[in-house]
C-alpha cells in the first residue's frame, strides 16, 4: 500500500521526478518500492484466475429473476459469489501487468487497491444459503458498486499522467478491455440486486415488464426524452441556448434493453450533437441565442425480421440513427474521435501548437471544461468538473472524451454496433443496432 | 488443346502479330503456341509505367489550347493508352485459365489484343488533320469496346466459383478503372480537339475545359437526374411487377445549394443518377401501397476538401430478399461468395443479352436514357407492348453501385452506404474540389 504521506511529499518536492531526502525531516521515509499484496490475497488471486471460466449467456442469467423466487435468488447469488471474484480477479491483474512506473501512479494504485479490496471481500465471503443473508449480502453489493462509480474519471486522470510511459495504443486496448469488464461486473452485480429486490418487494405497476435489470418493453422514445430534457438542460445552462429533438420513424416501438445502458449511450451522443449544433451556428451566426437553432432528429426503427426472408435464427435489431447539423467532422479526424486521444488532452495541447481540427467534438480531447473556458490545463480537469457540477446525476464520466468510444462498447457488448458518418461543414450522422436482449440469449456475459 | 467457352469458338492465333480467327478444326497447337511466344511487344509495354495525372494538370493543360499543345496531347495519349492497355492485358494473363475460357472474357481479351495492336502502331501526329484522323481511330476504338463491361462482367461473374473474392473483386476494379482512364483521356482530348477547331459539343453553354466541366453546380445536376428519372421510369418495369406509378417521390435538395466544383459532369451525373434511381425505386416498392410516397432527401455540403452528397432516402434498408448480403459494401463486389444476386438467372440473362448488343454498355447516363426514349417512342407507335420487352432494352445488370464506386474512387472520392433496415438507407459520397488527387489506377 503506497503510503498517502508519499503524495504529499511529491507536491512539495520539485517537479522532478525524484524526491529531495531534505523532505524527510517532515514526512516518513517515503517508498521507491511498491508493497507486496498480503501472501492471503495473492494466493486468492491466482486460484479464482486459473477457475476455468463459467461462461453464462445472457438467457441464463435472466433465468435467475424470471420468475423471482426464492430458490432463483439463491442460485442468483451462488452464481454472483463464484463469477464475480473472478471477473475482479481479471482486473487486478491487469492493473498489476501494466508497467511499474504506471502502477506507482496515485490514481492508479487507488483502483489497483480499491479492487483488491473489493476482489478479497467477494471471494472470502463464505457461501449465503439463507435469504435473510442475501438480504445483507446485497446492501454490501450495493455500497461496494457506489464505491465503484468514480473508476472511470479515476482510471482517466491517471492515464493522462502517465501518457508518456505507454503508447495511445496500449493505453486504448487497456481500457476497452476495462471497461467491458466493468459492464460485465455491474450487469452481474445489478441483475442480482434487482432480482433480490423483486422477490422481497411487491411489483411495482409498469415494473412487471422486467426481468431484473432488463426492461422487457424499453420504449426508446421515452428514454430520448429523458435524456433530451436532461441534456437540454445542461446545454442551455453551459452554452446558453439548446437546438429542438425531433423524434420520427417508429416512435413507438419497443424492445428488450437494459434501460441503463440506453441512457448512457444516448446522453453521450445528445451532449455531442447539442453542443456541437450550438458552438457551429454560434460560430456562423455570431450568437445563438436570436436563430432558430436546426433540430437533432433522431429516427427510430423497430426490430423485425426481414420481410422477405424466411424465418432464421438471425438476431434482431433495434436501429436508431441520430442526425444533427452541427458542422460535422473531417474525415482525417473521424478515426480520432473514437480513441481516448491522451496526447491532446490536457496540458500541452497548446503548447504543441497542435491545430486540433476536431471542430465541435475537438472539445471531447480536451475534456468538457475546454468547451466552456479556453484552453483549461489538463491539472484543471477534474477540478472544472467536480466544481460545476455539470454532469449532475451521471457521474463524472462526461466531457473527458470518453463519450464515443465507451458508447461503442455499451453498443457492442451484447453485439449491436454504433457507427458515425460525418459530412463536413454540415452535420453528422450516428447509427446505432441495439440487439434484442429477448432474443439475444446466446449473448456471452 | 484450347476450347474457349461453350457457345463462342474462336481462337487465337498469332502470326506477324495480327489475331486472325480460325475455325475449330483447325490446327490448334501451333496457334496458341505462336500467341504465346509472340507475347514480346506486350511484355514490353506492359513494363513501362503509366503516368498518372491530376484532374487539374487535365485542365490546366487543356485551358491555353494551340497547334503544338494539340499535338502534345494526342501523341500523349497515343503512346500512354498502349501502355495501360498493356498493363490489362498481362493482368488478364495472369488470370487462371478457367476464368479467361469463360463466356465473354475471351471477347475481351481479343477486343483488348486488337486495341493495343493498332494503337502501338499508330504514327506520331504532327498536324492537324492527322490529329482529325486520330480522334476519328479514338471514336472508333472506344465504339467497338463498348460491349466490353457488360461482357468482362459476365465473364468474371461465372467464374465466381473459381476465384478468391478478394482476387475478384480487384481485377475486376482494376480493369473497370483502367477502362475509364482510358476513355477519360480520350474523351479529352477529343473535346478539347472539337473546341479547339470550333466545333464544341453541347455542353449547354457551360464553362469547361474538355470534357471537364469548371463551374459543375451540384444542385443543378442533381435535379436533372431526377427529372430524367421521373421522365422515363421504366426503372419501374422488373421481376416484381409493380403497379405503374401514379406518382412517384420527389427529390428535396437541401445544405449548401450554390455548391460548384471543377468535376467530369459525366462521372458526377452518373453517380447520382444510379444512387437516385436505387432510392426512387426502393421507396416506391416499399410504399407503392400508400397514396404519397416519402420524398428523397438530397443534401450537398462544401467541405474544405470535398464536395460531400448524402442521398437519404426511406426505401426500407438495403437486406431485403434482392440483396442477399452481410454488409452494404458487399453490393460492390462481384463475387457471389459475398453477393449472392451475381449469380442469379436473371442477372446472367440481362449481362447475355447486354453483351451480346454492340452497343454494350459505356456508363454514361445519356446512353440509358437514350435507350428508354427510344422504347418508349416504340411503345407509343406499338411496337412493343409488354414489360418484359420494354425491359430487355433496359437490362438490369446490377453494375450501377459498383460503377459508381469505381467512378468514384477514380480521383480519389469515396462512396459509403448504411442502412436503417425497415426504415431507408444513407449513401455518403464524398468527392474532391481541389483536383489534386492522381487517377486511382494501377500504375
Amino acid at each position: 500500500m503506497i503510503l498517502l504521506r508519499t503524495a504529499t511529499s511529491a507536491r512539495r518536492a520539485p517537479q522532478r521526478g525524484s524526491f529531495r531526502l531534505g523532505q524527510s525531516r517532515r514526512c516518513a521515509s517515503f517508498q521507491r518500492k511498491a508493497p507486496q499484496p498480503s501472501l492471503q490475497v495473492a494466493e486468492l488471486l491466482t486460484r479464482y484466475e486459473s477457475t476455468p471460466p463459467r461462461p453464462l449467456n445472457l438467457a441464463q442469467l435472466l433465468s435467475f429473476g424470471h420468475p423471482a423466487m426464492s430458490d432463483s435468488v439463491l442460485a442468483s447469488v451462488k452464481y454472483t459469489l463464484s463469477e464475480l471474484p473472478r471477473r475482479l480477479a481479471t482486473r487486478v491483474r491487469s492493473l498489476e501487468a501494466l508497467p511499474f512506473i504506471v502502477g506507482t501512479n496515485p490514481y492508479v494504485s487507488k483502483m489497483l487497491h480499491a479492487y483488491r479490496e473489493s476482489f478479497t471481500f467477494l471471494a472470502t465471503h463464505e457461501p449465503i444459503t439463507t435469504l435473510e443473508g442475501n438480504e445483507q449480502f446485497v446492501q454490501q453489493l450495493q455500497d461496494l458498486v457506489q464505491k465503484h462509480a468514480n473508476d472511470i474519471p479515476t482510471m482517466a486522470k491517471g492515464f493522462q499522467e502517465c501518457s508518456q510511459y505507454m503508447s495511445p495504443k496500449q493505453i486504448s486496448d487497456f481500457l476497452d478491455g476495462a471497461i467491458r469488464n466493468r459492464i460485465s461486473v455491474r450487469l452481474i452485480a445489478e441483475q442480482h440486486i434487482a432480482v433480490s429486490q423483486a422477490l422481497s418487494q411487491p411489483t411495482q405497476p409498469g415494473q412487471s415488464a422486467y426481468v431484473g435489470i432488463v426492461d422487457m418493453r424499453c420504449s426508446p422514445r421515452s428514454m430520448i426524452n429523458m435524456c433530451g430534457s436532461f441534456v437540454t438542460e445542461l446545454c442551455e445552462a453551459t452554452l446558453g441556448a439548446s437546438p429542438p429533438l425531433v423524434i420520427d420513424g417508429f416512435a413507438d416501438a419497443t424492445f428488450a434493453y437494459v434501460p441503463v445502458h440506453l441512457e448512457y449511450i444516448l446522453t453521450e451522443i445528445l451532449k455531442n450533437s447539442f453542443r456541437a449544433t450550438v458552438e457551429h451556428h454560434g460560430r456562423q451566426h455570431g450568437s445563438v441565442q436570436s436563430i432558430a437553432l436546426p433540430p437533432v432528429v433522431i429516427t427510430i426503427v423497430p426490430p423485425r425480421l426481414y420481410p422477405d426472408s424466411e424465418p432464421t435464427k438471425e438476431s434482431t435489431y433495434l436501429s436508431i440513427r441520430i442526425r444533427d447539423q452541427g458542422g460535422g467532422v473531417a474525415p482525417s479526424n473521424t478515426a480520432r474521435i473514437f480513441s481516448y486521444a491522451f496526447t491532446t488532452a490536457g496540458r500541452g495541447a497548446e503548447a504543441n501548437g497542435e491545430d486540433d481540427d476536431g471542430g465541435p467534438y475537438a472539445a471531447q480531447h480536451v475534456g468538457g471544461g475546454a468547451a466552456i473556458s479556453e484552453g483549461s490545463p489538463g491539472g484543471h480537469i477534474f477540478g472544472e468538473i467536480a466544481g460545476k457540477g455539470l454532469q449532475a446525476g451521471m457521474g463524472t464520466i462526461a466531457g473527458l472524451g470518453y463519450g464515443l468510444p465507451m458508447s461503442r462498447l455499451y453498443a457492442k457488448y451484447f453485439g449491436g454496433s454504433l457507427e458515425f458518418f460525418s459530412l463536413e461543414g454540415w452535420g453528422s450522422d450516428v447509427y446505432l443496432k441495439l440487439r434484442c436482449l429477448d432474443e439475444a440469449g446466446d449473448s456471452k456475459i | 488443346m484450347l476450347k474457349i467457352g461453350c457457345s463462342y469458338r474462336t481462337l487465337f492465333s498469332a502470326s506477324n502479330g495480327t489475331i486472325t480467327h480460325r475455325s475449330v478444326n483447325s490446327t490448334r497447337h501451333q496457334s496458341t503456341a505462336l500467341h504465346f511466344y509472340q507475347n514480346k511487344q506486350l511484355e514490353l509495354y506492359a513494363s513501362k509505367q503509366a503516368s498518372r495525372l491530376t484532374l487539374r494538370q487535365l485542365v490546366f493543360f487543356g485551358r491555353k489550347m494551340n497547334e503544338d499543345r494539340l499535338m502534345k496531347s494526342a501523341n500523349y495519349v497515343r503512346t500512354e493508352l498502349p501502355v495501360r492497355i498493356a498493363h490489362r492485358l498481362r493482368d488478364l494473363q495472369a488470370l487462371p485459365f478457367i476464368v479467361v475460357t469463360q463466356e465473354g472474357v475471351g471477347r475481351v481479351y481479343e477486343l483488348y489484343w486488337s486495341a493495343f495492336e493498332k494503337l502501338r502502331r499508330y504514327p506520331p501526329i504532327t498536324t492537324l488533320d492527322e490529329n482529325e484522323k486520330f480522334c476519328e481511330f479514338l471514336g472508333g476504338l472506344l465504339n467497338e469496346h463498348a460491349p466490353v463491361i457488360p461482357n468482362i462482367t459476365l465473364g468474371l461473374s461465372l467464374a465466381s466459383p473459381h476465384l478468391p473474392p478478394e482476387s475478384l473483386d480487384s481485377f475486376m476494379r482494376r480493369m473497370l478503372v483502367s477502362r475509364i482512364s482510358r476513355r477519360v483521356l480520350a474523351e479529352h482530348h477529343i473535346a478539347l480537339s472539337e473546341g479547339f477547331v470550333g466545333r464544341g459539343q453541347r455542353t449547354d453553354g457551360e464553362p469547361h475545359v474538355g470534357i471537364i466541366f469548371t463551374g459543375l453546380n451540384v444542385k443543378r445536376s442533381v435535379e436533372r437526374c431526377a427529372r430524367l428519372l421521373r421522365e422515363s421510369p421504366i426503372w419501374i418495369y422488373d421481376e416484381e411487377n409493380l403497379p405503374d406509378p401514379s406518382c412517384w417521390p420527389e427529390v428535396h435538395v437541401e445544405g449548401h445549394v450554390n455548391t460548384s466544383f471543377a468535376y467530369i459532369r459525366e462521372h458526377l451525373e452518373y453517380i447520382i443518377f444510379e444512387l437516385l434511381k436505387n432510392s426512387m425505386h426502393a421507396t416506391y416498392a416499399h410504399h407503392h401501397k400508400e397514396k404519397t410516397l416519402p420524398a428523397v432527401q438530397v443534401t450537398i455540403v462544401a467541405g474544405e476538401h470535398d464536395v460531400g452528397i448524402r442521398i437519404s432516402d426511406q426505401g426500407g434498408g438495403l437486406r431485403t430478399a434482392r440483396n442477399r448480403v452481410k454488409n452494404p459494401a458487399d453490393l460492390f463486389s462481384f463475387s457471389h461468395l459475398r453477393n449472392e444476386a451475381r449469380l442469379d438467372d436473371s442477372r446472367l440473362g440481362a449481362l447475355r443479352s447486354a453483351s451480346s448488343q454492340q452497343a454494350g454498355f459505356v456508363g454514361t447516363v445519356d446512353e440509358q436514357v437514350g435507350r428508354w426514349q427510344k422504347a418508349r417512342k416504340q411503345e407509343s407507335t406499338g411496337l412493343i407492348t409488354d414489360g418484359a420487352a420494354i425491359q430487355q432494352t433496359h437490362p438490369r445488370i446490377g453494375i450501377g453501385l459498383p460503377m459508381s464506386n469505381i467512378y468514384t474512387t477514380y480521383f480519389g472520392g469515396s462512396l459509403d452506404l448504411i442502412s436503417l433496415d425497415g426504415w431507408g438507407t444513407d449513401v455518403y459520397l464524398r468527392l474532391p474540389k481541389l483536383g489534386k488527387n492522381l487517377e486511382g489506377i494501377e500504375v
